[in-house]
């Protein structure tokens, strides 16, 4: 008669412990879904883009030419012609306005596949080593990733990056090459417009900065879409 | 006897697809491609510039610009590839004659030869190479240059993608007088001062990166955080149940 009780009393024991488990787990989980990192602020997704923008960001493998099929050069005007600096590697970046501090930027290349890797480290920026440096004419591109597995990372904030706010690089040979941005727009991945973000800048000095954005997809263990600031060299 | 014709010939078929398996590889290499200009070694150009070529095919569109160059004399510019060559800018080591610049014979093992003038009209083939009344004269020492379609050899539509050309802009004035002169003349052409063919400014052509980047894990996305939500609520509901059960354990004692 006493075993059912006895059955009974370490029943109930098991289920009072388990239960504890389960607040402490389940409190600590809600606690820190709520109070811990909010999503990354994302700009809104590149629609109809203007003009040149929007052909190009057709289809990922668009060419970077002007599409002009001109057989004879037609020479744009010179008068646009930006600032420019001698060539010089970045190694430190500063948006004041996101709060992005990096120092150590770390040199990138392109992977089998042409794709720009990505720095192995969350917490430095990198550059495309084989491209104009900051300053010189072209599109100087650095990347940093958005978030790691656990939390923000140096660009968790570039989404909310404005028109008008200033970036600054400072570069191997001691001088600070200073930016405004133009736009920040996201692109989904498989429509990347490479032309409109790598493509020649015609005589400008011009910054690339490029993150993360959109929808986390758990299966490729990648975001969806790439968040891409543009910015100018100022005097 | 029958089997072995049957293999031969399934061998010749493949041996015979080959060449077009291979010029379906070349084909592939259709891309982007973009230089940095930068100052040729020892000849002390204050100059920097970009070009972009894009190939498609054995056809080529090309953007330049530059700045700081020589104002108002003709700059010729070229795409250089040679299979020998290095693929690369001239250093000071290249100097062969050691009288202290860079001209266009102690650039050839750097880049090799002219392959595709840059002209603004007319002809774009090597014999363009020096056709002064054709080039870019750099109003303000600036070039801002496009023209498409350009017809190319398949081997250097290949060297392009590669990151095997070098795109080369010439003209130094040496002596800063404003113009080219001098008693040294061309190794190109003697009826020039070397100061007109001299390479400037100079950059590999290499492969633009293709596509975005993948610049995140997932620890601050939507879904990720939806999750921790999702189970942590769960875990909760399945607490209350399991206390529900302790409860009604310890009543039963009583
Ligand atoms: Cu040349």
């Amino acid at each position: 008669m006493s075993h059912p009780t006895k059955f009974g009393d370490r029943r109930g024991s098991i289920a009072a412990a388990v239960t504890v488990v389960l607040l402490l787990v389940g409190g600590a989980l809600v606690g820190k879904a709520y109070s811990g990192t909010q999503s990354p602020p994302q700009p809104p997704a590149a629609q109809s883009a203007p003009s040149s923008a929007a052909s190009a960001s057709s289809s990922p493998g668009t060419t970077l030419s002007p599409s002009s099929s001109a057989t004879t050069s037609t020479p744009a005007s010179t008068s646009e012609f930006g600032p420019i600096m001698p060539p010089s590697s970045p190694i430190s970046l500063a948006i004041p306005s996101i709060g992005v501090n990096t120092k150590g930027i770390v040199d990138l290349k392109l992977d089998k596949n042409g794709k720009l890797e990505a720095p192995q480290d969350f917490q430095k920026a990198g550059w495309y080593a084989n491209g104009p440096t900051p300053g010189e004419f072209g599109p100087a591109v650095i990347g940093a990733h958005v978030d790691s597995k656990s939390g923000p990372a140096v660009f968790y904030r570039l989404g909310s990056l404005k028109k008008g706010a200033q970036v600054s690089v400072v570069r191997k040979d001691g001088s600070t090459a200073r930016f405004v941005i133009d736009r920040v727009a996201r692109y989904p991945k498989n429509a990347f417009p490479t032309a409109t973000v790598y493509g020649d800048t015609n005589g400008r000095a011009e910054l690339r900065l490029i993150t993360c954005g959109g929808a986390f997809d758990q299966s490729t263990g990648h975001y969806v879409d790439n968040i891409v600031a543009f910015a100018h060299l100022i005097r | 006897m029958r089997t072995t014709t049957k293999i031969a010939t399934v061998a010749l078929g493949s041996a015979a697809l080959l060449p077009f398996l291979g010029a379906g590889i070349a084909q592939a290499a259709d891309g982007n491609t973009t230089a940095t200009l930068r100052p040729v070694a020892l000849n002390g150009v204050k100059a920097n510039g970009t070009a972009m070529v894009t190939v498609s095919g054995t056809r080529i569109d090309v953007t330049m610009a530059a700045s700081g160059l020589l104002a108002g004399s003709p700059h010729a510019a070229h795409i250089h590839f040679g299979a020998d060559a290095r693929h690369e800018c001239p250093v000071a080591g290249d100097d062969a004659k050691g009288d202290g610049t860079i001209n266009t014979t102690d650039g050839g093992p750097a880049y090799g030869p002219i392959v595709v003038s840059l002209t603004k009209t007319g002809d774009t083939s090597p014999k363009s190479g020096l056709a002064v009344d054709r080039f870019d004269t750099a109003p303000g020492g600036k070039i801002s240059y496009e023209r498409g379609s350009i017809n190319v050899s398949s081997d250097v539509a290949q060297a392009i993608t590669e990151g095997k050309a070098v795109v080369v802009v010439h003209g130094v004035d040496h002596n800063d007088n404003g113009k080219y002169d001098g008693e040294t003349k061309s190794d190109l052409d003697p009826s020039l001062p070397t100061e007109a063919t001299d390479p400037a400014i100079c950059g590999v052509l290499n492969a633009a990166p293709a596509g975005g980047m993948d610049t995140g894990a997932g620890g601050t996305s939507t879904p990720n955080n939806e999750g921790m939500l999702l189970l942590g609520g769960g875990l909760l509901i399945a607490a209350v149940g399991s206390g529900a059960f302790t409860a009604r354990k310890a009543r039963n004692r009583v």
